[in-house]
């Protein structure tokens, strides 16, 4: 990331910005839809909390794509994102394996 | 609000682009939605029930049942369905085909009680009209199949995708200047002006139906993917409860009386009303019967009405679109979106506003495509081929695909009577009417074929009441032409409208506005 201090141009990389909104906007959305279905209200059992679920990811994904086309640039478009879509799959396999 | 350059420029280019790829499909999956939201009534219009159904005797549904039952007791153990909503019953099974998938010669026979008490039965094609304004509603008319779907439903998915990338990225580049200019609809700076006034307005005044309508398309289309993804998260956890299954089939002989299903249906839910019972596999370990529910006075989840889920012998509840209770929470959101979708809330006033909000919903898409053709000409200060291929692609799809459903509502409607599979006369006629006026519009160039198809649009919706007119000339017992009035007087409406825009059109075209796909140098 920029430790320079110094504000990088914008530049509009729009392939990478892209690809960055569709796939990890993607991932993101599912971590953090799975964290809400075993950890949010009602827990996993829920009844037909799975037909929420399943319905809440494409409004999530669409936000986060939406959003890609923000960042200065196509690298940190996929380092901000990255960094807390791995950050939240660490979280959800811990949780999951300590379970 | 402040946006800095840059963003407000990269928002133009998604915005224009999102809109470009996908704007012509929404177009069309925006105004047959509309028509949707009337189909049965448009099905009532082309194809009224026969004469001597209407004219069955008033009976209880269970005398029926019993004497189908020891008639034609394959067919109706096979399934049936029982039409309960009006004073005389009458039920139907499929002699050819079935329910599933897209059959277009499925073939119905129809039984109920002639006037002296006997079962008497009649066999039709079964009228698919509804269904295939469902259709182009949900595949833009796109062809091909994958898997159990319609390759159309899965690129209109894609398109949802775009939309709403195109809705947000719309927002973004009015922040600046929402609040000044956000009720302004300025005539006074020439037409392309209040245009965009126009697109605006109408884009975000209808925001939020814009992205209830976009995610729960992209559903609709990929739900079956998304659960798929889902699972691997849920790991040992199965994402749904299966019904334990039962070895022993059933036997239609032992079929519970419909009261006591009726009871029980009136039991889970006493506002509803049960109009509508389809009974599946009755001499199977797995029957099942599905009823549809109606409550004008609160919002359903289905297209129409309720569903109640319920297992034809035990009479067990088995799952429905209105779950009861406070298990029902998740369920009940969930069943929100659908009824944000179909607009089954607030009765009549819901479906007119939907009507409404899909029109204009299909102007955005219009008024999107028509004002970049525009800027794209100023900019370059001439007619490049794209710009002209993209104007003439615009007139010839918008206006050829609404003049394709017009021409196969009259034509449909006329040729009732005749020996044609009409089923399949309606596809030809759609799609000769939308490719001819889509190679008529690059024949003429845009600003010709849109002052035609306007005016054959016109024409097209005065040809309704001239269609009713003649199948009462040709055949005066047959039906009853005054229970869909509404859809000639509305045609009339229509026809009014279109000629207004014809009008508004023509005289764009001869004011030589600088350099628009409308003016006059431009063939």
């Amino acid at each position: 990331m920029e430790t320079s201090g110094q504000v990088q141009a914008f530049q509009a990389d729009w392939l990478s910005k892209t690809l960055a909104g569709m796939l990890l906007g993607l991932a993101l959305a599912y971590v953090c839809i799975a964290l809400f279905a075993w950890y949010g209200p009602g827990g996993i059992d829920a009844q037909d909390k799975v037909q929420f679920n399943m319905w809440m990811i494409a409004p999530l994904w669409f936000s986060i794509f939406s959003a890609t086309y923000v960042f200065r640039t196509g690298k940190r478009a996929w380092l901000l994102l990255g960094i807390p879509t791995l950050a939240l799959y660490g979280v959800f396999f811990l949780l999951r394996s300590m379970a | 609000m402040k946006v800095k350059a840059e963003i407000l420029r990269t928002y133009q280019s998604v915005h224009t682009w999102t809109g470009i790829c996908a704007g012509l499909l929404l177009f069309i999956g925006f105004y047959a939605g509309s028509l949707t939201m009337f189909k049965h009534q448009l099905q009532a219009w082309i194809a009224p029930i026969p004469a001597e159904l209407a004219a069955a005797t008033a009976v209880p549904p269970q005398q029926l049942i019993d004497k189908a039952i020891a008639a034609y007791p394959q067919a109706m153990a096979k399934g049936f369905e029982l039409d309960i909503a009006h004073e005389v019953p009458y039920l139907s099974w499929y002699s050819q085909g079935g329910a599933r998938g897209m059959n277009l010669d499925n073939q119905l026979t129809y039984a109920f009680l002639n006037e002296h008490g006997e079962l008497t039965t009649h066999v039709a094609g079964e009228n698919k009209f509804a269904d295939l304004i469902d259709y182009l509603h949900r595949s833009g008319g796109l062809f091909g199949e994958i898997g159990h779907d319609q390759l159309g439903v899965y690129v209109l998915g894609i398109a949802a995708l775009l939309y709403f990338l195109a809705l947000v990225s719309g927002v973004v580049i009015l922040l600046p200047t929402l609040t000044k200019t956000f009720f302004a609809l300025r005539k006074e700076k020439g037409a392309s002006r209040l245009w965009l006034d126009s697109h605006n307005l109408v884009g975000i005044v209808s925001l939020p139906f814009h992205i209830v309508i976009a995610f729960s398309v992209f559903v609709f289309a990929y739900h079956d993917f998304l659960y798929d993804g889902l699972g691997k998260f849920y790991g040992d956890k199965p994402l749904f409860n299966m019904p334990p299954k039962t070895e022993q089939p059933y036997h239609i002989n032992d079929l519970p009386k419909l009261e006591l299903l009726l009871e029980k249906a009136h039991a889970y839910s006493g506002q509803h009303t049960t109009v509508h019972v389809s009974y599946n596999r009755l001499n199977s370990p797995a029957p099942f019967a599905t009823l549809k529910m109606e409550n004008p006075s609160a919002l359903v989840r289905g297209p129409d009405t309720d569903y109640l889920f319920m297992h034809p012998y035990t009479l067990d509840v088995q799952n429905s679109s209105f779950p009861q209770g406070v298990t029902g929470t998740w369920g009940n959101t969930v069943a929100t979106f659908f009824s944000l979708h179909f607009g089954t809330y607030g009765g009549n006033w819901g479906r007119w506003g939907y009507f409404l909000m899909g029109l204009l919903g299909a102007f955005l898409f219009y008024s999107g495509n028509l004002l970049w053709l525009d800027k794209r000409t100023r900019k370059d200060g001439e007619q490049k081929r794209s710009t002209l291929f993209m104007a003439k692609l615009t007139i010839g799809v918008c206006l050829g695909s609404m003049l394709g459903v017009v021409v196969t509502l009259v034509l449909g409607k006329a040729l009732q009577q005749s020996a044609f599979a009409l089923n399949e006369l309606y596809l030809w006629i759609y799609y000769l009417t939308f490719g001819a006026f889509i190679g008529l519009s690059f024949w003429l160039g845009a600003r010709k074929a849109s002052v035609f198809g306007l005016k054959a649009l016109a024409l097209g919706c005065l040809g309704l009441p001239l269609a009713t007119m003649f199948v009462q000339y040709t055949n005066p017992y047959a039906v009853s032409w005054l229970d869909s009035i509404w859809v000639d007087v509305f045609g009339v409406v229509f026809a009014g409208i279109f000629l207004f825009a014809a009008s508004k059109t023509k005289r764009r075209s001869q004011s030589r506005e600088a350099s628009s796909i409308w003016s006059m140098q431009v063939a």
